[in-house]
């Protein structure tokens, strides 16, 4: 895993907590950020192996906002390999792609994280207003981060630096 | 497809292991981390079926433990319960002898008196000789009489305990004074050593007939006068001055089992009936 990736999975994390601070609207929290990072996995990457990177993204959201250590790594990792087994069989690599992936990683994430959560008796209650709120944010988000790839701002900049050094 | 499969079981595996995390973060209603619940909810059914199968396997052994000690005891019960039945048909027949006994002594108050019961253990009637077992050790005086329910038996010869050994008058060295009911003939019964009896020194001109029975009559200083002794089976006339009379004792020496001992019964002054 590259350092970069590390630290913006990080910063994902951290601007997801900023999310919950009082003060800030009460739907950005339904926006699960660093679900982009499985996204980017399952829609990207060619060679597939156990998602680790899932793991530890689960547990790390544990610590910063769950309850306890484990229900968010049973979540990320079953949403990370979903992913993988949609991505097998969709070969559609477009924005639109990025935006139905990140829905459902959100609504595999925060389904199997109540359920995880259901034996130890911590499950909150789950309504399916959230529930479509976070699969509509999320997918957007995610939407969003594939159009800007798609787009290729790096590519676009780099050009336009050229021409202005001409 | 191996790979597949290697991923489901290593994603079941870490999903496990996350939830007993988790689960070891969170406290059950008793205080203790949830996880130590769940091990006990998972444990307990399997300690239950352990408990059980070994309280089946003990009671099974204490069953089959105390199976067999039925069995021997009922073996043990069968075996009294045979000893107990052959007791009761001697019983019973040792009281029928007794009955015999009872009757026949009470006819005379001095039997009754000093009369001692024995048991026939062993006879050999070839030989002679009885040997007679009572309920107690005494020791009876030798030529001590002895009489069953039919009739005179012999004398003792040797008292030892509860052990007294007989001659029975069938013996070939034993003599019995005798006489018809009516005391009108005397003679000497005297034994040949098998079951017939010779009586002697009955005169020429005495009337005996076949079948008459000849009771003791107390001349021989040994048997009470009075006790049925033999009875006639022949009578025969010869050239001597005396007849020749054969006869069978009126007890039935090969099956009688009880006696009468008649051990405090003395001759009187003389010899004398009583």
């Amino acid at each position: 895993m590259k350092p970069r990736i590390v630290v913006l999975a990080a910063a994902t994390l951290v601007v997801q907590r900023a999310f919950g601070m009082p003060g800030m609207p009460a739907l950005l929290p339904h926006i699960i950020l660093p679900m982009v990072w499985i996204v980017a996995a399952s829609l990207i990457r060619k060679e597939r192996h156990w998602p680790y990177e899932a793991l530890l993204l689960g547990l790390a959201w544990d610590l910063l906002f769950g309850p306890v250590v484990g229900p968010g790594g049973i979540a990320w990792t079953a949403a990370c390999l979903s992913l993988y087994a949609l991505a097998s069989v969709v070969a559609d690599r477009s924005p639109r792609a990025w935006l139905g992936f990140g829905s459902v990683g959100a609504a595999i994430v925060i389904l199997v994280q109540r359920l995880a959560e259901w034996p130890l008796g911590l499950t909150t209650s789950l309504t399916v207003e959230n529930l479509l709120w976070s699969t509509l944010l999320t997918g957007l988000w995610c939407g969003l981060v594939g159009t800007a790839l798609a787009l290729d701002f790096a590519k676009h900049w780099r050009a336009h630096r050229v021409r202005k050094l001409r | 497809m191996e790979v597949a499969r290697t991923t489901t079981v290593r994603t079941v595996l870490v999903w496990i292991l996350l939830e007993l995390v988790a689960a070891l973060q969170v406290p059950s209603t008793t205080g203790s981390p949830l996880v130590f619940s769940w091990i006990r909810t998972v444990i307990e059914p399997v300690v239950f079926a352990a408990e059980v199968a070994v309280d089946f396997g003990v009671n099974l052994g204490l069953g089959v433990r105390g199976l067999q000690s039925v069995m021997v005891d009922n073996r043990q019960m069968r075996v009294e319960l045979e000893e107990l039945r052959a007791r009761e048909m001697l019983l019973r027949a040792d009281l029928e002898a007794l009955r015999g006994i009872g009757a026949f002594a009470g006819a005379d108050a001095e039997f009754e008196a000093g009369a001692l019961v024995g048991r026939c253990t062993y006879r050999d009637l070839v030989a002679g000789t009885m040997e007679i077992r009572s309920a107690h050790p005494t020791t009876l005086r030798r030529d001590t009489p002895v009489v069953s329910a039919d009739g005179l038996v012999g004398r003792v010869i040797r008292s030892e305990g509860r052990r007294h050994w007989l001659q029975l008058l069938t013996h070939a060295a034993a003599a019995v004074a005798v006489q018809t009911e009516d005391a009108v003939v005397q003679g000497l019964a005297l034994g040949t050593g098998g079951d017939v009896l010779t009586v002697a020194y009955i005169p020429r001109q005495a009337v005996v007939e076949r079948g008459a029975l000849l009771v003791t009559s107390g001349g021989d200083g040994i048997y009470p006068p009075g006790i049925p002794t033999v009875r006639v089976t022949r009578v025969r006339e010869s050239e001597d001055p005396f007849l020749e009379v054969t006869a069978l004792a009126t007890a039935d020496l090969r099956a009688i089992h009880m006696v009468l001992l008649l051990g405090t019964w003395a001759p009187a002054e003389g010899g004398s009936a009583p």
